[in-house]
């Protein structure tokens, strides 16, 4: 078979198609000044975007130099670096009962960010409602729900968890307060996020019938957001697998704590034992999640 | 040697064999034709009847199961790459749907269509030669929409849509535009705008138009050959004279007195009241 040459493929050639061409170069000076706009090289935004990227850029190199950015220091600790890898190889637990204490501590910090997520959830619901511009028109009570979520979001995880210690003791009790308010603020405003971008058709075909606000919620916005929620959680529901595994080591249950103290005693196999065993666990719920995540949204028929 | 004899013969377009399986359905089913330059081809048939995997198999958008599709004495069945988007360059596709990107500016849309004429770095920095953007608004005045050029593609109706992507597909510089159900949803005024400018296409530079319709009526008026297709097989190949009713209630089945657009096809209005009245037993 012949090999494809751009005589034969492209359009050059034909005559017909040239004249678009000819007849365009022809019409050009008088094109230039029918559509000015589209002919000036540079226009206002464009100046703006790259002023704008140029201001970054500098915001950006004096952050690194204020930060004491150094690729010395970097190289230098290299070194350091490789000993720690030496010292954890090969990772182990130690003995049977130290595995079977990871495992357990393991899983009581897959039980903290599963209950803390869906509480997180369930309270978010109703606050991701109130705070939607296209379901609450009073400004008051929008903007009275952003701010308190904004206030619940502001304050990390970390530190919900070292104020739920004091307050209802160490343990894993805490460890759930904790990620069930800071992600009561993340999830909220998601939440409120995906109810705004939502079609605005579905609400009008349910009110055109008759139907209530209630209704027009219910049937109009929440089927088209209950995809993009369920996708949202279980992405809070691995990262949060992470985050119970930080809060730990203030004490608020689960594999952290176990974490810190092999670390501070200088036990870099069981460390690194812990860490591929972290790792193992939020590749299976990332793996589960990617199938439910797809059962939830269903195959859409192809346009035909 | 069989190629030079069919480009010799003056044959622009040639499928040989070529069919389509979809898991167990076969849309396109051992499909052979010679389509001759400078002609306005009408492909008809009922939804579904393989007409759209057809078209997007000459632009490869499709990959077929089996057979061949030659141009100009090149099988472009196994082109992969620069040969690839070459050949798409020059084989400009139209859907039913427009396939514009709505939050870009019509001139930008149409752009798209020099694609393949500009080096990529230029092309995403938006970097356009004059003469390009001279191709671009040139192409949009021929067919009336050249005031729009910096409005969102979304903000347009749907007749202005499609004449935006046929000013794409225009610039592109093709020997060959294939149109899938251009007209399908659009009105009646839309529809005779956006077939004349198709029509355009095909009178005033020449380029072959190939184009699945649905409406009988519109492949009449407009198509100098008709293709029929049903269950993926081609029934009917001929000057728009030689298709029949007969022929076409075959090709459309129970759909045919729709398309025929026959009077006598409506029941009798007392009839049909009758019949609305009537209540279910």
């Amino acid at each position: 078979m012949n090999a494809p040459s751009s005589s034969s493929l492209a359009g050059h050639t034909a005559s017909g198609v040239n004249r678009l061409r000819e007849d365009a170069l022809r019409e050009l000076p008088h094109l230039r000044t029918r559509y000015a706009d589209a002919f000036r090289p540079v226009t206002r935004n464009g100046i703006l975007g790259v002023m704008l990227a140029v201001g970054l850029l500098a915001l950006f190199i004096t952050g690194f130099a204020e930060l004491g950015f150094s690729f010395a220091k970097m190289i230098a600790g290299l070194d350091q670096l490789g000993k720690f890898v030496i010292l954890m190889w090969p990772p182990t637990p130690g003995t049977m009962s130290r595995f079977l204490l990871f495992v357990h501590a393991l899983g009581e910090t897959v039980a903290i960010a599963a209950l803390g997520t869906v509480l997180a959830a369930i309270l978010a619901l109703p606050f991701g409602f109130l705070a939607a511009k296209n379901v609450v028109a009073n400004r008051i009570v929008h903007f009275l729900s952003r701010r308190l979520l904004d206030t619940v979001r502001g304050v990390d995880t970390l530190i919900w968890a070292l104020l739920w210690v004091n307050v209802v003791g160490l343990g894993p009790f805490a460890g759930v307060l904790a990620i069930m308010c800071s992600d009561t603020g993340a999830l909220g405003k998601l939440f409120s996020e995906a109810i705004e971008t939502a079609n605005r058709r579905p609400v009008e075909g349910v009110l055109s019938a008759g139907g209530g606000r209630l209704a027009a919620v219910r049937f109009g916005i929440l089927p088209q957001v209950l995809p993009v929620f369920a996708s949202q959680l279980l992405y809070y529901f691995e990262s949060n697998t992470r985050s119970a595994t930080i809060i730990g080591i203030v004490g608020a249950g689960g594999i952290g704590l176990h974490l810190s103290e092999q670390i501070r005693t200088l036990e870099w196999q069981h460390v690194a034992f812990l860490v591929i065993l972290i790792l193992a666990t939020v590749a299976v719920i990332d793996a589960l999640s990617t199938r439910l995540r797809s059962a939830i949204i269903g195959s859409r028929p192809a346009a035909t | 040697m069989a190629i030079r004899h069919l480009a010799a013969e003056g044959f622009l377009l040639s499928i040989r064999d070529i069919s389509r399986q979809f898991a167990t359905k076969t849309a396109v089913d051992n499909v052979s034709l010679e389509i001759e330059p400078g002609g306005f081809i009408g492909v008809i048939g009922r939804s579904g009847a393989g007409k759209s995997t057809l078209l997007r198999m000459i632009n490869r958008l499709v990959d077929p199961t089996s057979g061949r599709i030659v141009f100009n004495g090149v099988d472009i069945t196994g082109l992969r790459g620069r040969d690839l988007r070459r050949w798409r360059q020059s084989a400009a596709m139209i859907f039913q749907q427009f396939n514009l990107s709505g939050r870009l500016d019509v001139l930008t849309n149409v752009l798209m269509g020099r694609l393949n004429h500009v080096p990529a770095p230029r092309a995403v920095l938006k970097l356009w030669s004059d003469e390009d953007k001279a191709i671009a608004l040139s192409a949009l005045e021929q067919f009336d929409i050249a005031g729009l050029a910096a409005q969102r593609a979304e903000s347009l109706s749907g007749g202005q849509q499609q004449r935006v992507a046929i000013a794409r597909a225009l610039v592109q510089e093709p020997q060959i535009v294939l149109a899938d159900e251009p007209v399908a949803s659009l009105d009646p005024r839309n529809t005779k705008v956006v077939m004349d400018a198709l029509l355009r296409i095909n009178k005033h530079y020449g380029i072959t138009v190939i184009c699945n319709l649905h409406s009988l009526d519109l492949a009449r008026t407009y198509c100098d050959r008709l293709i029929g297709i049903a269950s993926g097989r081609v029934v009917f190949d001929g000057a728009p004279d030689a298709l029949t009713d007969d022929v076409a209630r075959d090709l459309y089945g129970l759909e045919a007195e729709d398309v025929l657009g026959k009077a006598a096809a409506m029941p009798h209005p007392q009839a049909a009241m009758a019949n609305a009245l009537s209540m279910p037993a």
